[in-house]
C-alpha cells in the first residue's frame, strides 16, 4: 500500500514540476509577490499632501500651520491663494487636504472670540482622509489647549492654574502601529492559501479530463491512497512555501516573529490540512479544470475578504461576523498573527486550532465520501 | 508555387526532425503520386506522426525540404494548410458540440461558400451515417461514428490531398471496413490519401507503403512487391506444443533466419524452406515435440516487416527500395 | 483577416460556454458577490471599539470622563478591570481593543491645576484600527480638557471664554466619508480583471490539452482570428458584468456617480479588451490548463487588489514599488473610475490614465498575436 502512495506521489511531483514555468509560479513567485505586497500593503498615513490657504498670513496662522508641518503626518505641497486653485488640486489628487484660514484669523484669537480653520479633505479615500483629520483635530487642539492655557495663566497668575488631562497611549505588539506587521502575516496566509487550493482542486479534476483517470481506476489502488497522493505532495509544496515565504518575510521586512516556529509550523499544516480538504470537495464536483478554477475562486474570494485580512472582522454587520466562523483562514490569521506579533501560545489560541481541525476533518471526510461516490 | 509539370502531391527529400538529441525522423525520402493511397506502417514512436504533422505544416522540419500540393513545407505551411485536410490522431472534436455544429464550425473555418455550405454538410452527414444524430453531442458518439464525423470534418472543402493519422485506432473492425470503403471512394475521385497505421492488415488496403522503423524509412513499395522481396526466403508455418520453447530451439538450429511467434504458431524464415521444413519435421519430434505441422505460407505484411525490422536491428542496413 | 472564420470560432466559443452554465453562472454570480460584501460587510471605518478600563481613581472626576467614552459611538465599553493582569489577559486574547487606565491621584492632579495623564493601552496588531482608535480616543480626552479648562477658569472668577480655534472640516466627494463610495467604485475594474483571466486563462490552453488545437492549426484560421474570434463572447460576458455592476452601484448601494456613464463604460472597454488579452498571453504560454491557472490567479486576481490603489493608497508605497503598480493595469481603471464616480471629471483631469489603458489593451492585443503559433512545440 506505501508502495502505491509511494508511486502515485513520486508522480505527481514529477507531473506538476515538469515545466519549469511551474517550479517558477510555485516556490519563485510567492517569493516575488511577499515582497512587492509586503510594501505594498499600508495604510499608514504619512506625507499626506497638504495645500495651505492662508489668507491671513500672521503669526498665529503661520504657527498653527507649522505645527501641522512638523508632525511628519502633513507635507505641504503649495501655497495656493485662490478657491479655484485649491479646488483644482483636489480635482487632480494633487492635494488630499486644504488647511484655509481666512482673513482676521489671528484678530479673532486676540478678541477672544473663536478663530476657524477650515479643512478641506479628499474623501476620495476615506480611509486616510478619516485618519487625517483626525490628526487635524489633534494638532488644532492642542494648539487650542495651549492658547487656552496662556489665557489662564494671564487671568488667574501662576499659582492658580485650571487642570487639563493629556492622553499617555501606547500600543502594544507593534510599537510603532506599523500597519506592515499586521499585513505581511496576513499576505503569507493567502498566497499560501490559494496556491494550496488550486494545486488541489485541479489535480484530480485534471486526471478526469485528460482520461488518465479511468487508467489509475483500473489498478488496484484504492481511494483514500489515491487521495493521499495526489494531496501530500502539495501539502509539502505549500510547507515548503509557507516557509520560504516566512524566511523571506522575516529576513526582508524584520517582521517580528515572537511566539514559537513550531508552534508556527504545526499550525500551519493543520491548516493546510484543512485547505487541502476544502480543494479535493471542490475537485469532487468539478467535471472540468475550467469548473475546477472558477469553484475555487469563488471560495477563495469570499474568504479571503471575510477573514480578516484587510477589513476587521470586528467591523462587520453581526450576521456576516457569525459567517466568518466557517472560514478557516479566519482562524488561521487568529493564529498567524498571534504567533508573529503577539507571541501567544496554544494556551490562548486553542481554540482557533480546534475550529480548524473539526473544519479539516469535516472536508476531508466530504471529500473521500463524494470521491468514493464518483469512483463506484 | 504549383507551376511543375510532375504528377507527385507529396515529395519529399531528406526530411528531419529533432528533439533536442532524439531524431524523429531520420532523414526521410519518398513520393506520393496524385490520387494515390499511401501507407506510412510503422510500429508506435516510429516517427509517423511526426513526419506526417511537418507535411502539414503544424511541425517545423529541422533539416531538409519537402513539397505538399506543390507548396514548401517550410515556407509555405500556411497556403498547404489551404490545400489539405488533417486527421489528428485524437480525432480533435469539439465534444460539446453537436455533430451538427462541428460541421458548421469547420465549414466556417474553411469558408466554404454559402451555396456549397448546405450541400457538403448534408453530404458529410450522408457520409458519416450521422443524418439522425445531427443533433446529439459528439461526446454520446461510438469510435467508429467520430471516425467518419472527422473524416466530414476534413474534407467539408474538398482538399485535393488527406492526411489521415491513425484513423483507425481504437474502432471496430465493421467500422474500420466502412472507413476503407470512403477511402477508396475518395481516391476514385482523385484525391490523394496518405495514411498511417500500425494495423498491418490495412496496408494491403494502399497502393504503395513505406516502412518507418525508429525514423527511419527501411521499405518503400507495393504491397505486393514488398512481400516478394522475400520471395528468395521462404516462409513456414511451425504449429507445435509449447511454442514458445520450440521458438528457442529452432532459432538455434542451422539455415534459420528468422523465427517469431505468430498467434499460437511459429513463422519461420529460411532460405530454402522445403530442405528446412523436412529438417524440422525430422528434428522437433526429437527434442520432445510430438507432432509438429510444418507447412509453407507466403509471407504477409507483418512477416516482412518483422523480418525486416529484426535485419536493422542486427546490423545498419540503409533503405531499401524496391522498383514496383 | 476573414470575418467568417472570426464568425465561426467566436459562434463555438459561445456554444460551448453556454454548455458549461456553472461558469457561466459563477461569472455572473462572483461580482454580484463581491459587490454585496464590499457593500454591507468590507469596510476600514472604525467604530464601537471594544474598551476595558481600569479606574485606579473613582472620584467624580474619573468618573466623567469614562462616562464621555462610554457615550461615544466609537467606543464599546466592554467592562471594568481591578490590575494590569487582567488587562494584560483582555488584550491578549483579543477580548479588547484598548484599556484605559486613570491613575490614582486623577482627580487631585486636576484639582491642583497640574496636567493629569491617563494611559491608554492598546493592541497595535490591527495598526490601522487601532490609529484610528487612538485618534478618537484623544478627541474625547482633548474634548474633556478643554472642558475642565474652560470650567475651571470660570469658576475662579474669570470671564467666560470662547474656545481659541475651532476646526471646520468639508469633506469632498464622499461627504459622508463611506468608505463604500470609493470602493465600490474601485471594485469594477478588480472584478473585471478577474472575471477576464480566469474566463479567458484557459480557453486556449485547454484546446492544446484536448488535442483541437492541432486540429485548428491544420487549418488556414489566422491567429489573429482565433484570438478575436475568442474575445468577442467573454467580451460580451464582461460588458455584462460591468453594466450589473453599476447598475446595483446605483441601486442597491447609492453610490453617487457624478462623470459621464458614457466615458465610464468606453473605458470599461478598453480595458476588458486589455484584460481578457492578457488572459489570452497566459493561455498561449502556458499551454496546460494548470498552469495557465496558476498563471492567472497570481499574475492577475492577487495584484488588481493590492496593487491597485483599490484598497491600499499608491502614494503611500515606496517608490520601487509605485513602478510596480504601473505595471497593473486596473491601477488606471480604478482612478479613473473614482475619478468619474466621485469626482465626477472628465478627460482633461483623467487624460493621462485614460491614455495609459488604451496603451495596455494594445499591449496586451499585440502580445497576444506575437506570441501564438501555429505550430507544434
Amino acid at each position: 500500500m506505501l508502495e502505491r502512495i509511494w508511486q502515485m506521489l513520486i508522480k505527481e511531483f514529477i507531473q506538476v514540476l515538469r515545466d519549469p514555468k511551474m517550479k517558477g509560479v510555485l516556490l519563485v513567485m510567492p517569493v516575488a509577490q511577499l515582497i512587492v505586497f509586503g510594501y505594498a500593503v499600508t495604510t499608514d498615513v504619512r506625507n499626506v499632501r497638504t495645500a495651505v490657504y492662508d489668507l491671513d498670513n500672521s503669526v498665529a496662522s503661520r504657527e498653527l500651520v507649522s505645527r501641522f508641518a512638523s508632525t511628519g503626518y502633513f507635507k505641504i505641497v503649495e501655497y495656493v491663494g485662490t478657491d479655484e486653485r485649491a479646488r483644482e488640486l483636489l480635482d487632480r489628487g494633487d492635494a488630499q487636504i486644504v488647511l484655509h484660514m481666512n482673513r482676521g484669523f489671528e484678530d479673532d484669537l486676540r478678541a477672544g472670540r473663536t478663530a476657524q480653520l477650515q479643512v478641506l479633505a479628499d474623501g476620495t479615500d476615506s480611509n486616510t482622509a478619516g485618519i487625517a483629520l483626525n490628526y487635524s483635530a489633534k494638532i488644532v487642539g492642542e494648539y487650542s489647549q495651549s492658547i487656552l492655557n496662556g489665557r489662564a495663566l494671564r487671568l488667574l497668575g501662576p499659582v492658580r492654574q485650571p487642570g487639563q488631562v493629556r492622553l499617555q497611549s501606547r500600543a502594544w505588539f507593534n510599537e510603532n502601529l506599523e500597519s506592515r506587521n499586521f499585513y505581511l502575516p496576513g499576505v503569507i496566509a493567502i498566497l499560501v492559501t490559494l496556491v494550496t487550493l488550486l494545486l488541489t482542486s485541479m489535480a484530480v479534476v485534471r486526471e478526469k479530463e485528460i482520461g488518465t483517470m479511468e487508467q489509475i481506476m483500473v489498478t488496484p489502488i484504492r481511494p483514500f491512497e489515491f487521495i493521499l497522493g495526489k494531496t501530500v505532495p502539495f501539502a509539502l509544496i505549500s510547507l515548503v512555501n509557507v516557509v520560504l515565504v516566512t524566511t523571506v518575510g522575516v529576513l526582508w521586512f524584520n517582521l517580528p516573529v515572537r511566539g514559537s516556529i513550531l508552534r508556527l509550523l504545526f499550525a500551519t499544516v493543520l491548516y493546510l490540512l484543512t485547505a487541502l480538504g476544502v480543494g479535493l470537495v471542490i475537485s469532487t464536483i468539478s467535471n472540468t479544470q475550467q469548473q475546477a478554477m472558477m469553484s475555487t475562486f469563488f471560495f477563495y474570494m469570499p474568504s479571503m475578504l471575510l477573514s480578516g485580512f484587510m477589513f476587521p472582522i470586528a467591523n462587520m454587520p453581526v450576521v456576516v461576523q457569525w459567517l466568518t466562523y466557517l472560514n478557516p483562514m479566519r482562524y488561521f490569521l487568529v493564529i498567524i498573527r498571534g504567533i508573529f506579533l503577539k507571541g501567544v501560545g496554544f494556551d490562548v489560541l486553542w481554540p482557533q486550532l480546534v475550529a480548524l481541525a473539526i473544519i479539516g476533518v469535516v472536508t476531508l471526510g466530504l471529500a473521500s465520501r463524494r470521491f468514493r461516490k464518483t469512483l463506484a | 508555387m504549383d507551376d511543375s509539370p510532375n504528377n507527385n502531391a507529396v515529395v519529399v527529400k531528406d526530411l528531419e526532425r529533432r528533439f533536442g538529441k532524439f531524431v524523429a525522423v531520420n532523414r526521410v525520402s519518398f513520393e506520393v503520386k496524385k490520387g494515390e493511397i499511401f501507407g506510412f506502417l510503422g510500429p508506435n514512436g516510429a516517427g509517423k506522426s511526426t513526419t506526417i504533422r511537418m507535411l502539414c505544416g503544424i511541425l517545423a522540419p529541422t533539416s531538409g525540404s519537402g513539397t505538399v500540393a506543390g507548396f514548401d513545407v517550410r515556407t509555405e505551411a500556411e497556403k498547404i494548410k489551404a490545400h489539405i485536410g488533417y486527421m489528428s490522431q485524437k480525432f480533435s472534436l469539439y465534444e460539446d458540440l453537436t455533430v451538427e455544429e462541428n460541421i458548421d464550425f469547420y465549414s466556417g473555418i474553411y469558408r466554404i461558400p454559402p451555396e456549397k455550405k448546405r450541400d457538403r454538410k448534408e453530404w458529410v452527414l450522408e457520409m458519416a451515417g450521422l443524418r439522425e444524430h445531427r443533433h446529439s453531442r459528439t461526446s454520446v458518439l461510438s469510435g467508429g461514428w467520430k471516425q467518419r464525423l472527422a473524416l466530414g470534418c476534413a474534407i467539408l472543402h474538398e482538399p485535393p490531398v488527406i492526411f489521415l493519422d491513425e484513423p483507425t485506432s481504437g474502432v471496430d473492425p465493421i467500422s474500420r471496413r466502412q472507413f476503407w470503403d470512403l477511402i477508396y471512394e475518395l481516391a476514385g475521385k482523385g484525391v490523394t490519401i496518405f495514411v498511417t497505421t500500425h494495423y498491418m492488415d490495412e496496408a494491403e488496403y494502399c497502393d504503395r507503403i513505406g516502412l518507418i522503423y525508429r525514423g527511419e524509412l527501411i521499405a518503400l513499395g507495393t504491397p505486393a512487391t514488398l512481400k516478394t522481396e522475400l520471395m528468395q526466403d521462404d516462409v513456414l508455418e511451425v504449429s507445435c506444443e509449447r511454442p514458445q520453447e520450440a521458438m528457442e530451439e529452432i532459432s538455434r538450429l542451422s539455415g534459420i533466419k528468422e523465427v517469431a511467434l505468430f498467434g499460437k504458431s511459429l513463422h519461420v524464415v529460411t532460405e530454402d524452406g522445403a530442405a528446412t521444413a523436412s529438417m524440422l519435421r525430422a528434428v522437433l519430434p526429437e527434442k520432445g515435440y510430438a507432432a509438429p505441422r510444418v507447412e509453407p505460407i507466403s509471407p504477409s505484411l507483418e512477416d516482412v516487416f518483422v523480418s525486416l525490422i529484426e535485419a536493422r536491428d542486427r546490423a545498419e542496413t540503409p533503405q531499401r527500395e524496391v522498383q514496383g | 483577416m476573414k470575418p467568417r472564420r472570426v464568425l465561426a470560432i467566436a459562434r463555438k466559443e459561445s456554444i460551448q460556454i453556454r454548455r458549461d452554465p456553472r461558469s457561466l453562472g459563477m461569472a455572473i454570480a462572483m461580482p454580484m458577490l463581491l459587490l454585496v460584501l464590499f457593500g454591507y460587510a468590507l469596510t476600514l471605518d472604525v467604530d464601537r471599539v471594544p474598551l476595558v478600563v481600569w479606574d485606579q481613581s473613582g472620584t467624580p472626576a474619573s468618573r466623567e470622563l469614562i462616562s464621555r467614552f462610554a457615550g461615544s459611538r466609537y467606543f464599546s465599553l466592554k467592562g471594568y478591570v481591578q490590575d494590569y493582569r487582567d488587562v494584560e489577559r483582555a488584550i491578549d486574547s483579543g477580548e479588547t481593543l484598548m484599556a484605559l487606565v486613570v491613575p490614582r491621584d486623577f482627580a487631585g492632579q486636576i484639582e491642583s491645576g497640574r496636567p493629569a495623564a491617563v494611559q491608554l493601552l492598546a493592541d497595535g496588531s490591527d495598526s490601522n484600527t487601532a490609529t484610528i482608535a487612538i485618534g478618537y480616543a484623544e478627541a474625547v480626552v482633548q474634548a474633556y480638557s478643554r472642558a475642565i479648562t474652560l470650567d475651571a477658569t470660570q469658576r475662579l472668577g474669570a470671564r467666560p471664554l470662547n474656545p481659541p480655534v475651532e476646526m471646520r472640516t468639508r469633506v469632498w466627494f464622499n461627504a459622508d466619508m463611506e468608505s463604500k463610495n470609493y470602493i465600490i467604485p474601485g471594485l469594477i475594474p478588480v472584478i473585471m480583471m478577474v472575471i477576464a483571466a480566469l474566463l479567458t486563462s484557459l480557453t486556449i490552453a485547454r484546446e492544446w490539452e484536448r488535442g483541437t488545437m492541432e486540429q485548428l492549426i491544420s487549418t488556414p484560421v489566422k491567429g489573429p482570428e482565433l484570438i478575436l474570434g475568442k474575445l468577442v463572447p467573454y467580451f460580451v460576458i464582461g460588458m455584462f458584468d460591468v453594466l450589473l455592476a453599476v447598475l446595483m452601484g446605483e441601486f442597491v448601494f447609492h453610490v453617487p456617480l457624478r462623470g459621464s456613464l458614457l466615458l465610464l463604460f468606453v473605458m470599461a472597454a478598453v480595458f476588458l479588451v486589455g484584460a481578457l488579452s492578457l488572459g489570452m498571453v497566459i493561455s498561449i504560454v502556458a499551454k496546460n490548463q494548470l498552469l495557465a491557472n496558476q498563471l492567472a490567479m497570481i499574475l492577475t486576481f492577487v495584484p488588481a487588489f493590492i496593487l491597485s490603489g483599490l484598497v491600499y493608497a499608491i502614494s503611500v508605497m515606496p517608490w520601487p514599488i509605485r513602478l510596480v503598480t504601473y505595471l497593473v493595469p486596473a491601477r488606471y481603471f480604478v482612478s479613473l473610475l473614482k475619478g468619474i464616480y466621485l469626482k465626477g471629471v472628465g478627460l482633461s483631469v483623467l487624460g493621462g490614465e485614460a491614455i495609459l489603458l488604451v496603451v495596455f489593451a494594445a499591449a496586451m492585443v499585440a502580445l497576444a498575436n506575437f506570441k501564438f503559433r501555429k505550430k507544434l512545440v
